[in-house]
């Protein structure tokens, strides 16, 4: 090492600033050697100068362009995760509340189901009850709309049809009812994605 | 309503995570973030502002519209620096091959038509860098950078401007640990030359 100047690698190890064993000697040689001092000097003028170098910003509309040709594809479940997120209380306390509640509600829901299962007949006996008291009902109320709009045959397969046709007809509109509300849910918070 | 978050504050991989959730704001910070160095190792490649930005928003439309296929043990920056290189050491390529026209028409049958068929590329570039380095650049390390190979080119200014290590540059640019060392040491060998005559003290 004495004996020689700096090989061009040695040059480098120096610039890149690394540490280790091989090192020391090199930093030995640079104290004790104005040449290879002075071309180590100059090196890292060359290194510090690259290093101030600025970066450039492209035109203000650049982002905007980019984005008019990038598909941003929100997936479902993350829509609906957003969507349920919404429904959870934000305080601790309500939050709990709200948990303590839904159990005791899936508690009930459970055990009548249970019940329910248990008891079929005399579930089926109270529902059929009711389903005739409705359908009196019903048919007291509406019976002249729906024959003056569907026909006096819609009025007797309605009459007829017991609890499988009023339950089917409820269920249907329920479903259509459900579905619309839960894709205006999901339309909304991807707007409100987007936006934000 | 989702969540509000403080963007700014957290790291790529995060921020990937919400773009690829659809969160378009997410794709806005990693444009914030990236269109300055993407756009300038471009510009300092192709050396032309225009086509720069055309070749930055390739890169960009390229990278964000397959961030699902973005994979979280590889640095972001490191991917699109990769396609920002690619995209434009391809166009560079293809100016290459544009330039064979630069001698006049092969049609050309006699000395007035191939004078009519041709134009000088070098100086309209010059001149044009010219104009760009008074007004953008105005330092002589930027016209040292202009003469290296697009190659050298590259390497050193991710290793000086973006601070890459060595081995974050051979994985970006898909070259062997030993290549990306001779291209950074050749690149400094002839930006020292290239600047020896502007040198200052110091």
């Amino acid at each position: 090492m004495e004996h020689r100047h700096l090989l061009p690698d040695e040059i480098d190890q120096l610039l890149d600033g690394e540490a280790g064993f091989g090192v020391a000697p090199l930093l030995a040689h640079v104290e004790n050697c104005p040449k290879c001092r002075a071309e180590l000097a100059d090196a890292r003028q060359v290194v510090n100068a690259l290093e101030r170098m600025p970066h450039f910003a492209p035109s203000p509309l650049f982002r905007d362009r980019v984005m008019t040709q990038v598909q941003v594809f929100e997936p479902w479940h993350v829509s609906a995760l957003d969507t349920a997120k919404r429904w959870l209380p934000a305080s601790r306390p309500a939050r709990f509340i709200g948990v303590a509640a839904t159990s005791v509600f899936a508690l009930v829901v459970s055990l009548s189901a249970v019940w329910m299962a248990v008891r079929l007949d005399a579930f089926l006996f109270f529902f059929d009850l009711a389903g005739q008291r409705a359908r009196t009902a019903l048919f007291d109320s509406l019976g002249g709309a729906i024959a003056t709009t569907f026909g006096s045959a819609a009025v007797d397969t309605l009459r007829t049809g017991g609890v499988a046709a009023i339950a089917g007809v409820t269920s249907f509109l329920v479903i259509v009812v459900l579905a619309a509300v839960g894709l205006r849910a999901l339309v909304a918070t991807a707007r409100r994605r987007r936006a934000t | 309503m989702a969540p509000s978050l403080d963007l700014a504050n957290l790291p790529d991989a995060d921020v990937v995570t919400l773009a690829q959730q659809g969160r378009e704001a997410a794709f806005r910070e990693l444009l914030r973030r990236y269109e300055r160095p993407v756009f300038s190792l471009i510009f300092r490649m192709v050396r032309d502002r225009e086509i720069s930005e055309d070749l930055a928003q390739d890169t960009f439309i390229k990278v964000l519209n397959h961030i699902d296929r973005y994979r979280p043990e590889f640095k972001l920056s490191s991917w699109l620096f990769k396609i920002a290189n690619n995209v434009a050491i391809d166009y560079l390529r293809k100016r290459q091959l544009d330039t064979i026209s630069i001698d006049g028409s092969p049609h050309a049958a006699t000395a007035a038509e191939v004078e009519a068929t041709s134009f000088d590329l070098t100086a309209r570039q010059e001149s044009a860098l010219e104009e760009m380095e008074a007004r953008e650049l105005g330092s002589a390390i930027e016209r040292a950078i202009a003469r290296l190979r697009p190659e050298y080119r590259s390497c050193i200014m991710l290793r000086h401007v973006e601070g890459r290590s060595y081995e974050e540059i051979a994985a970006t640019l898909d070259l062997p640990l030993g290549t990306v060392k001779t291209y950074i040491h050749r690149a400094r060998h002839e930006l020292r030359e290239a600047l020896e005559h502007v040198k200052g003290p110091g």
